[in-house]
């Protein structure tokens, strides 16, 4: 079959009317390895942003409050750190999607608002629900206790409920979801002082070895 | 023949590349004209003339939204053209298999 026919003007410089299966096969993988590095998001570089900010940000407040008798809260300087990271991690996740996202339009650019508004207002009820809390009546370590499992909470909702609308099983993030979920609600007993020391370890090592395994998980 | 098995639209470089670029998005994503472009390296006619072929095939739609410089075409590719993408490459392992030895 001559493939030239039909085309315009003769710009049609890549049509090869012989290909055989090997050079088919060898286009073939080129092509999807090519797609893959251009347009999946680096979900390795996400985990291993957020494992860096979890572990900083919770150690960083464990370590200005351990000792604290009565307790009072972690130091300014702990939280400010905490916030910082939190900014710059926001940006650079919002970097690396934006890099692979470009031109992608449609269902998944849908998802990804609706996932950015589902983070954002998760944050928001559940601070309302803290305030709520203190106002009823609530001590300030009791506060505390709900207030520094809300980031865990609210990420691992959401990626859990995430899962429901994606095209296939998406063992990562179901994995990182649920983690993150059994991290809060089993670091809470741990008390206020030592829950931060538990989401530290537990939350950001457990988000830096999701990096490690996420393609083999994804793979699988 | 081998080449009259696999599908002659998708059996050109230039359109398999296409079809396998289109194919990484989920489906109901689209990808700009410009990005989709820049992924598979062709210049702008050569890919409005691989893409007519595809459209004409009923593998790809292309739909053009907004207006000057916010302009944007949209290249999606069609259940059609997913389902051939999968036919293709089960007649090509099936081809590969064959000519290996043993």
């Amino acid at each position: 079959m001559n493939e030239e026919s039909g085309t315009t003007g003769g710009t049609d410089m890549d049509e090869s009317p012989v290909l055989d299966p090997q050079g088919a096969a060898a286009v073939l993988q080129q092509a999807r390895d090519r797609a893959r590095r251009e347009l999946a998001v680096r979900r390795p570089v996400l985990f291993l942003i957020w494992a860096v900010v979890v572990f900083v940000g919770y150690g960083a407040m464990w370590l200005s409050v351990r000792g604290q008798h009565p307790y009072r809260g972690p130091a300014w300087e702990a939280l400010l750190l905490a916030f910082l990271l939190f900014v710059a991690a926001a940006g650079a996740s919002a970097n690396v999607v934006d890099r692979a996202a470009s031109g992608v339009g449609g269902r998944s650019e849908l998802q990804r608002g609706i996932f950015a508004l589902a983070l954002l207002a998760g944050f928001a009820a559940l601070e309302i629900e803290k305030q709520a809390l203190a106002t009823a009546g609530a001590s300030r370590p009791v506060t505390a206790l709900f207030g520094q499992a809300i980031p865990l909470l609210v990420a691992g909702l959401v990626l859990l409920a995430s899962c429901a609308t994606a095209s296939r099983l998406d063992w990562p993030r179901l994995a990182i979801g649920g983690w993150l979920l059994a991290v809060a609600a089993g670091g809470a007993w741990a008390g206020v002082v030592a829950s931060l020391a538990v989401y530290a370890l537990a939350g950001g090592v457990g988000i830096a070895l999701m990096a490690a395994i996420e393609p083999q998980l994804r793979r699988s | 023949m081998i080449n009259e098995e696999l599908d002659p639209v998708i059996h050109v470089p230039a359109r398999l590349r296409i079809v396998v670029t289109l194919a990484a998005l989920p489906p109901g994503d689209d990808l700009s004209f410009t990005r989709l472009q820049d992924v598979i390296g062709l210049t702008p006619g050569n890919l409005i003339t691989h893409l007519r072929k595809l459209d004409d095939a009923g593998y790809v739609t292309t739909e053009k939204n907004g207006s000057g410089v916010s302009a944007r075409t949209a290249v999606a590719l069609t259940n059609t053209g997913r389902a051939a993408l999968d036919r293709y490459t089960t007649v090509l392992r099936q081809l590969l298999d064959s000519a290996t030895p043993g």
